[in-house]
């Protein structure tokens, strides 16, 4: 028996964030007494650290311009029969989830996605956030194999040693099909302003059409270095362009004081918060799960609360 | 014979963004005044499906929601959208926000018969993100997630899929396939009044789930999730608050 880390990729190479997953697989290896074993499901991904760190590596050898969640799942369930893992771990990003999931057909495996935090002990507890985030479900795992896909930013990254130890096999696909021909577009992003900002201001639904934007932009103003941004939702509705998105499937960002404004907190959001040092929730529902992970919640009526703000400011800078 | 494209849309009823979900002995209870609307995703999902047919596609459009009575009223709203048939597969209990017992429910019903399955990328309740792959990995469709743009050419789709705000990836895949719909891919419609007039005489099919093996048994419960900050409430009025706001944010100099 052995666990499994699968590496993610990010901008085609092997997203740093996979380190979280080995801080998980040492805590479950130092339990249940396993070997923890690195996949890196792509060659020429620069996976070469994990390749020179104190774990056996397999790469699959396949092009990520070759991929093929199919083709990826069956060479995959290959090596995790081989290594005989029964812990299955995998980052919870837009790449991975397309074709873990399918891994628990082949192997008759559970799987669990967008986990946020485990309790290992005598037996391993998942949890992940559902019913849109308002409650956590505790899932006791109490048969093996399993899938898990974690949340990125929900552990700290683990440090490889990087000893050179080699310990690499490569797994030869036989008969690619030539016809896969994936390619990657990057945007090219011209706003920079959420990565230079100290205070960014996030939008959520509540903010209910987009003439009431104007007023966040407004808010925002009065800080020195400041930025708007918002949940996914909110860009879906056309108020704000998706390059202010914040979230899984959109920017992570680390402001010094980040202000979720009528911002519910689903874990999609969360997730690409976890950097900012201070967060401030303004929620006129108590219960919204961004309180959650709050430093300060004001439960208010963002739009009672951020005019009197802004006079508030505005007469402080006038005396 | 009939060269139509056969697509079948799967749509999930949840509960709106507002509802008030409790924890009973580990077990969640919604309020008795939630309401229900269909998953978002679902919704982009079919309307993509909607404008294949409005660009000259010729295909057939069929909804399936899988879930108790209630969830009637997603398919009547999938018929008000321009769907042209609509089925319900009655499932209760947990079951519901299980992917794997939903993927072989729909599987049961697909039975091979479609082009393209269309689902959204994950539930706006649940949020697994699971159900589509698992229908493509148990019946060998070819299949994408977080797809945000396709084209159909014969018998290949072109899609581009999310990696995220930054990057995507474009490939092709053979039909028949499932595709996994992110929000960004469109606009749903209003339903029209013509299509709403038409969908009051539509019957939605009932289909009887097969009896059904059931997942492996998972020991799971709910709770109110943890703080991990300590989150400390600005209180008063909101004069109060705001003055209070403002020397917390002076203390952290951004202000």
């Amino acid at each position: 028996m052995s666990i499994l880390v699968i590496a993610d990729v990010k901008n085609q190479t092997v997203n740093p964030s996979t380190l979280e997953l080995i801080t998980i697989a040492q805590k479950i290896a130092k339990q249940k007494n396993l070997p923890v074993n690195l996949l890196i499901p792509f060659v020429n991904i620069g996976g070469d650290s994990y390749c020179a760190s104190e774990f056996k590596t397999y790469i699959v050898n396949l092009n990520i311009e070759q991929y093929s969640a199919p083709t990826l799942v069956k060479h995959i369930s290959n090596i995790i029969r081989e290594v005989d893992a029964t812990y299955i771990i995998g980052l919870h990003t837009p790449f991975t989830i397309d074709y873990v999931p399918s891994l628990s057909v082949i192997l008759n495996a559970q799987c669990m996605t967008q986990i946020h935090s485990l309790d290992v002990g005598e037996s391993i507890t998942v949890i992940r956030g559902s019913h849109a985030g308002k409650l956590d479900q505790h899932i006791i795992i109490n048969e093996t194999p399993i899938i898990i896909t974690i949340l990125p930013g929900s552990f700290e990254p683990y440090t490889i040693s990087e000893m050179q130890n080699n310990n690499i096999t490569t797994i030869d696909i036989p008969e690619v099909d030539k016809r896969v021909n994936c390619e990657f577009i990057t945007k090219e992003m011209t706003d920079k302003s959420l990565d230079e900002a100290d205070v960014i201001v996030g939008i959520g639904k509540g903010i209910g059409s987009q003439e009431n934007v104007s007023l966040v932009y407004e808010f925002a103003k009065v800080f020195p270095h400041s930025a708007v941004a918002g949940s996914r939702i909110v860009c879906d509705y056309g108020w704000l362009p998706y390059s202010k998105q914040i979230g899984i499937t959109g920017k992570s960002i680390s402001p010094k004081v980040y202000i979720a404004c009528a911002i519910s907190g689903s874990s999609q959001h969360v997730a690409g918060i976890k950097g900012a040092k201070t967060i401030i929730a303004i929620n006129k529902d108590p219960y919204a799960p961004i309180f959650n992970v709050s430093h300060y919640g004001v439960v208010a009526d963002i739009f009672e609360f951020i005019p009197q703000f802004i006079d508030f400011v505005k007469g402080k800078q006038n005396l | 014979m009939d060269k139509r494209l056969k697509i079948l849309v799967c749509i999930k009823q949840v509960p709106d963004t507002n509802a008030v979900v409790h924890v009973n002995d580990g077990i969640p209870e919604y309020d008795d005044k939630t309401v229900y609307v269909i998953n978002r995703y679902d919704e982009y999902a079919l309307e993509e499906a909607l404008q294949l047919k409005d660009s000259g596609v010729t295909l057939h459009i069929h909804t399936i929601s899988v879930g108790p009575a209630r969830v009637q009223k997603v398919l009547r709203r999938s018929l008000e959208m321009g769907a042209d048939e609509a089925y319900h597969m009655l499932i209760d209990g947990d079951a519901i926000n299980n992917p794997a017992i939903i993927a072989k429910a729909i599987i049961q019903f697909a039975q091979h018969d479609y082009d393209i399955i269309f689902t959204g990328v994950m539930s706006e309740d649940a949020m697994n993100q699971q159900t589509g792959q698992l229908i493509a990995a148990m019946t060998g469709y070819n299949y994408a997630t977080g797809v945000t743009e396709l084209s159909i050419n014969k018998n290949t789709i072109k899609i581009t899929r999310e990696l995220d705000a930054q990057e995507s990836m474009v490939y092709e895949l053979q039909l028949p396939c499932v595709i996994c719909v992110q929000s960004s891919i469109n606009k749903p419609r209003y339903p029209s009044l013509s299509n709403v007039l038409r969908a009051r005489k539509q019957e939605i099919v009932m289909i009887k789930p097969d009896t059904m093996i059931p997942n492996k048994k998972t020991n799971c419960y709910f709770t109110v999730p943890q703080k991990t900050t300590q989150c400390q409430f600005i209180e008063g009025s909101v004069s109060q608050q705001v003055s209070q706001l403002y020397t917390i944010l002076h203390k952290h100099a951004v202000l």
